[in-house]
């Protein structure tokens, strides 16, 4: 430990600091900037494929350029159920109650918010297929 | 450049790749997490030969790196490379500027926040445009590359590790 410190010089130790402070800051931040919403964006390539309620179970299957990726929503979470790719890290990922689910080969997001409340506050319907 | 150099710089490059591809195999907790262990060859060359060298030895492995672990030309060869060359840069541009400021830990750090944050940028631009993912993820992307940029810049600072790249 001793040998570490001597071995950063007072720049390291002062950008070493600040970043770790930047992330605290940022954690915190986006906590706020997320709260736990109560609906499901699924975009595929930008376009937004389904808008659905966060509190009704159901399973929707979307297909992105290289096949088809299974999500369910169930008990006020979302997660990716089966996915077309090699490495399944949106699988690996689990559940989420907010933020965003990314899927980089297939294109696609799934993320949870109140999207301002547009939708969900204008009618009684509870999915929206564009 | 002389012969002498263009050798080590080979020999560094031939590091670098291995390394890159050795990370390739080890499977991770976290998605998106990689050590970037590669950086820590990258760093060594900016220290030793300079920018042009370091720029030289991120290419050579991005590009034979990728065609190892067969991601050659897609996505994640994109964010490889955006990712290489911008943190070569920003290391290399700080180097210039004031090379006393910072140690090796210091580098890497910038190395490995300026490599993330061009990731996530070009991630933004290419594939993921959704800004609120995006912002989500940046977090995750800031202490990863916090504990990564400290570990490698620690790795890079040991004396054997220079020492032993004096073949």
């Amino acid at each position: 430990m001793k040998r570490l410190l001597s071995m950063a010089t007072l720049g390291d130790k002062i950008l070493f600091i600040s970043l770790f402070i930047a992330t605290l800051i940022s954690f915190l931040f986006v906590k706020d900037l997320f709260p736990a919403g109560g609906l499901v964006k699924v975009t595929v390539a930008g376009n937004t494929a389904y808008l659905l309620s966060i509190e009704e179970n159901r399973t929707v299957k979307v297909t992105g350029p290289i096949g088809d990726n299974v999500i369910e929503i169930k008990n006020g979470r979302v997660h990716i159920k089966e996915a077309s790719c090699p490495n399944k890290l949106c699988v690996y990922q689990g559940w989420i109650d907010r933020g965003s689910i990314i899927c980089l080969p297939n294109r696609f997001v799934v993320s949870v918010g109140g999207f301002n409340q547009r939708q969900s506050s204008s009618g009684p319907y509870d999915a929206i297929t564009k | 450049m002389p012969s002498q150099n263009n050798v080590h710089i080979a020999l560094l490059s031939a590091y670098a790749i291995v390394l890159h591809s050795l990370e390739a195999l080890i499977p991770t907790p976290i998605p998106w997490l990689r050590l970037g262990l590669a950086n820590i060859i990258t760093l060594a060359t900016l220290i030793m030969h300079g920018f042009r060298a370091g720029m030289m030895v991120t290419l050579i492995r991005v590009f034979v790196g990728s065609m190892i672990t067969g991601t050659f030309l897609g996505p994640a060869f994109i964010l490889s490379l955006g990712g290489g060359v911008s943190s070569t840069l920003a290391m290399g541009a700080v180097r210039g500027i004031s090379g006393r400021i910072f140690g090796p830990i210091g580098f890497s750090l910038l190395g490995a926040i300026t490599h993330n944050l061009a990731q996530l940028f070009l991630a933004y631009l290419l594939f993921v445009r959704n800004l609120e993912a995006i912002i989500f993820i940046s977090p995750i992307i800031l202490l990863i590359g916090t504990i990564t940029g400290t570990f490698n810049g620690i790795a890079t600072g040991l004396p054997k590790t220079l020492s032993c790249m004096y073949t």
